[in-house]
This record gives structure tokens, C-alpha cells and sequence, in this order.
């Protein structure tokens, strides 16, 4: 059983008009290597943006890591990142 | 009649290749007393040029009925103030003027639309009308000719359903095999007694919108006339409680949780900061929904307790946009804020919670303009929703 990592997508106001709403495709837009490794939830709001040194909206989690300004390379980045930090991808592929 | 609210709705449908609508349906709901008035008039043939008898029509009674001018001179009025057909040389539109009285006190007069048609308990009622007549000028095609006008009053009482439609109800699919004369009178009484029967808590609109569809359907979906319903209901109050925005002091939120847990009606939550503290607060979860997606409108979530939860200012702003701008709002896509404005238009009393916390994200410049501050974008959504949408509209702050 491979632990998805949890991807949440905030979809406040601020994040929401800055590029948050095209996160939302996250999914279909993942390479193939990372398909089916997450689990992508939308959350109502993170409230990251009362506080400026968090950085600028739009706000995601990967994992239990913020990423601030998200687009959907830096998101596609963190996840590969986070799954080389718990095996990588290729490794987990190898365990099923 | 205490407890009981008056719900207005309306459908129109305009004569097929016509741009304006020949009917026109009209109310109003007086702020200081609670009266309300609506007229049904239909304009001398289709399009623009009946559009324009039948606005000026509706406007003119529904104008004088406020001012409390008897009933004859109103109609004198009206008869004496249309600009006259070039082509017929007559200046006509019919109308029906209801008057209710927030104690339920009603005065209908009727002008050669077909009969209302007023359902109790379930049942056809035929109220007591009595004629009055009015003379007709020379100029108006008259010659000297008597229009005749039915009165009738009497006392609303809780339930009921007084439902007001043109000749493009009565007369649709005329000329077919079905119904070579119309759907008629005693058919469209008798369509409307079954829906109430098979959906007895039917709203004003969606009866209005039903009598509509169905004789649009005879008219095999292309209306031959305009096709109006206008629906007067006396229901019980459906409220609504709309809680937007986190409350400036944080020891405001447990008040704000205690008026979601103890209300009396519909929730709807608009807001991410202000559905984390009610969540936090009654113990229940937000989940987003990521189903649809809608690339302006953020996605409505799901929490126990509420009925819809939606993003602020964005959903709120463009749910007070679209309840402005258009008339007709059943072929709308799904989207969090469409979803809210069915909410909003299914109730009656709405209730406004409106924490003023300003969340200072939104005032940096390179925001879009179109985030407003949260009291302007309530204080527009109410306007229009009791203005337009006649419903009982009150705000708080917290």
C-alpha cells in the first residue's frame, strides 16, 4: 500500500483570483511517474494570506510543506521532491 | 397574517422571434408596510411596440394603486395616457392589478386577461367579482364604447395561491388537433391544481415557471403569443441564513457559531476563514468539493449543519451580479454561486451575518478590483434581493 501524499489546494478568495483555480487540474496535468501518488483535496481556506512572510497566494500544502505563489510546476516539483524524500517514485513502483 | 410571507413569482416567455416581451409582470413590496402590488399586462400585439403599452400600463397601476386612487380613475388614466397603434388605431393592453395588504386584505381588478385563478386548501375558490364599467374614448377605438373591469376582494388566508396568467397561457397550442381552441381556462386551472397536489409546497416561481413550460410545450416550444404567470403564494416565511465573514474580535466567533447552531431555517456559509471557525467551533468538517470546476467561481464545500458553503466575496459578488441582471435564472451553469442564489430565491426571510474583519490580502493592489470590501458586496446582494426579488432582507454585524 503506497501513502499517498496529501496535496491540499487552497480555494480562499486571495488564492482563489491569483491562479488557484487552475490548480485544481493538478491531476491531469501530473506526469505519468507521479500519477495516482496523491491525494489532491481542496481546502476552504489555508489562511496563509493574513500572513505576508508565508509569501504571496496562491497558497498550497504538499504533504505538510507550504508552498507559497503555487503554479502547477512548483506543485509537480514538491511532489517529486516529497516522494524522493519517502523512497521516490520509482522505488515505490518497484514495491508493488 | 402573521408567520405567513407573500411570495411573488413570475415567468415569462416572449413570442417566438421576438426580442421584447409583449407581457409585462410587475410588483413591489412597500418597506414601511409590507404591501405589495403586482400587475400582469399585456400589450397590444408582440414585440417592442407591446412591450411599451404594456410597461407603461403595468407601471401606471401599480403607481396609482400606491397612491390609493380609486380604481375607475386609474383605469382612466391608463386608457387616456397609451399612445395609440398606427396600425390599428387603437391604444390598448389588458391588466390585472393585485393589491395585498401585509394583513393579508387583497383588491384584484382585472382588465381582460384571462380570469385569476385562486387555490385554497387544495381547491379551485371562485370569488365573488363585481363589474365596473369605464368609458372608453373615441380616440382609443372605443367609440364611446364601455371598458369593463372586475373587482373583487376579499381576506388572504395562510396557503393560498392566487395565479395570474395572459391569453398565451389559455390560448397555447390553439389551432392543433389536441386543443384546437387553446389549452383553455378550465384546463389550466385543472394543470395547476395537480402540480400544487403532486408538490404541495411549490414555490410562486416554480408554479409560474411550470404553467409557462407547459403551454409553451402545446405550443410545441415555439410560443405563437407571450406567454406570462405570475404567482401571488401566502406561505409560510422560508428562511435563509447567510453567515459571511470572520467577526473583528475573535471572542465574536462563538456567538457567531451559537446563530448558525440555533437558527430556524436554511444555512448557508460564504466564506473560507468563516467556515474554518464554525467548523472549529460546532466540530464539524469542510470538505471541498473538487467535482466541478469553475475557473471563477471558487467550489462550494460541504459541511455538516450547513446547507452550502462557498467562498466569500467572489461567490456573494457575482450571485448580487447575476440576481441584477437578469430576469431569468433557470439555465444558469452549476457553480458555487448559482447554487446559492437557488437558496437565496427559495426563501423568503434571508438573514445577513456579516463578520467586518477585513482580510488585508485582498486590499493589495494587485488584487482585481472586483474584490470589494464584504459589507459593500452584502450591502448590494441585499439591495437587490429585496428590491427585485422582493424578499425580507436583514443584516447584522458581528
Amino acid at each position: 500500500m503506497i501513502q499517498k501524499i496529501r496535496v491540499a489546494i487552497c480555494t480562499g478568495t486571495a488564492c482563489y483570483v491569483r491562479g488557484g483555480a487552475e490548480l485544481l487540474d493538478l491531476e491531469s496535468r501530473l506526469p505519468a511517474e507521479l500519477t495516482g501518488l496523491i491525494e489532491l483535496e481542496g481546502a476552504s481556506c489555508l489562511e496563509l494570506c493574513r500572513d505576508r512572510a508565508k509569501g504571496q497566494p496562491p497558497f498550497a500544502l504538499v504533504g505538510e510543506k507550504v508552498i507559497a505563489a503555487a503554479t502547477i510546476e512548483t506543485l509537480i516539483d514538491a511532489i517529486a521532491a516529497a516522494c524522493g524524500a519517502c523512497g521516490g517514485a520509482d522505488s515505490q513502483e518497484a514495491r508493488r | 397574517m402573521k408567520g405567513s410571507f407573500i411570495e411573488i413569482g413570475h415567468y415569462n416567455e416572449a413570442k417566438c422571434g421576438e426580442r421584447a416581451e409583449g407581457d409585462v409582470f410587475l410588483s413591489r413590496r412597500s418597506a414601511e408596510d409590507g404591501r405589495v402590488i403586482a400587475v400582469l399586462s399585456d400589450g397590444l400585439g408582440s414585440g417592442v411596440k407591446a412591450n411599451v403599452l404594456a410597461t407603461l400600463t403595468a407601471t401606471m397601476a401599480a403607481g396609482c394603486a400606491a397612491s390609493d386612487a380609486p380604481i375607475e380613475r386609474t383605469a382612466g388614466v391608463i386608457m387616456r395616457s397609451l399612445p395609440v397603434c398606427s396600425e390599428r388605431r387603437i391604444s390598448y393592453a389588458t391588466f390585472s392589478l393585485v393589491d395585498v395588504a401585509a394583513s393579508g386584505k387583497l383588491a384584484i381588478v382585472e382588465y381582460d386577461n384571462p380570469p385569476y385563478v385562486l387555490i385554497r386548501e387544495g381547491s379551485l375558490v371562485e370569488p365573488i367579482k363585481t363589474e365596473i364599467a369605464v368609458k372608453r374614448h373615441r380616440r382609443q377605438g372605443g367609440l364611446g364604447s364601455k371598458a369593463i373591469l372586475r373587482a373583487s376582494r376579499f381576506e388572504a388566508r395562510p396557503g393560498d395561491r392566487l395565479v395570474l396568467f395572459s391569453d398565451g397561457v389559455t390560448q397555447a397550442g390553439m389551432g392543433s388537433r389536441q386543443s384546437p381552441l387553446g389549452w383553455g381556462s378550465p384546463a389550466v386551472e385543472d394543470f395547476i391544481l395537480r402540480t400544487i397536489r403532486a408538490e404541495p409546497g411549490l414555490s410562486a416561481r416554480e408554479l409560474a415557471r411550470a404553467v409557462v413550460r407547459e403551454a409553451l410545450v402545446r405550443d410545441l416550444g415555439k410560443a405563437r403569443d407571450d406567454i406570462t404567470c405570475g404567482v401571488v403564494y401566502f406561505r409560510d416565511a422560508r428562511r435563509l441564513l447567510v453567515l459571511t465573514g470572520p467577526p473583528l474580535y475573535p471572542e465574536r466567533d462563538a456567538e457567531m457559531a451559537r446563530i448558525f447552531r440555533e437558527y430556524p431555517g436554511r444555512r448557508l456559509v460564504a466564506g473560507g476563514t468563516t467556515a474554518s471557525i464554525i467548523a472549529r467551533e460546532t466540530g464539524a468538517k469542510v470538505k471541498v468539493e473538487l467535482g466541478r470546476f469553475d475557473p471563477e467561481i471558487p467550489p462550494a464545500s460541504t459541511m455538516a449543519g450547513a446547507d452550502l458553503v462557498t467562498e466569500g466575496i467572489i461567490t456573494l459578488g457575482r450571485a448580487a451580479e447575476l440576481l441584477a441582471s437578469r430576469d431569468r435564472l433557470d439555465s444558469l451553469p452549476c457553480n458555487a454561486a448559482t447554487r446559492a442564489i437557488e437558496l437565496m430565491l427559495d426563501s423568503d426571510v434571508i438573514d445577513f451575518v456579516v463578520g467586518t474583519k477585513i482580510n488585508e490580502a485582498h486590499q493589495d493592489p494587485s488584487m482585481p478590483v472586483e474584490l470589494e470590501i464584504r459589507r459593500n458586496v452584502v450591502k448590494r446582494l441585499a439591495a437587490v434581493l429585496a428590491e427585485r426579488h422582493l424578499k425580507d432582507v436583514r443584516i447584522r454585524y458581528v
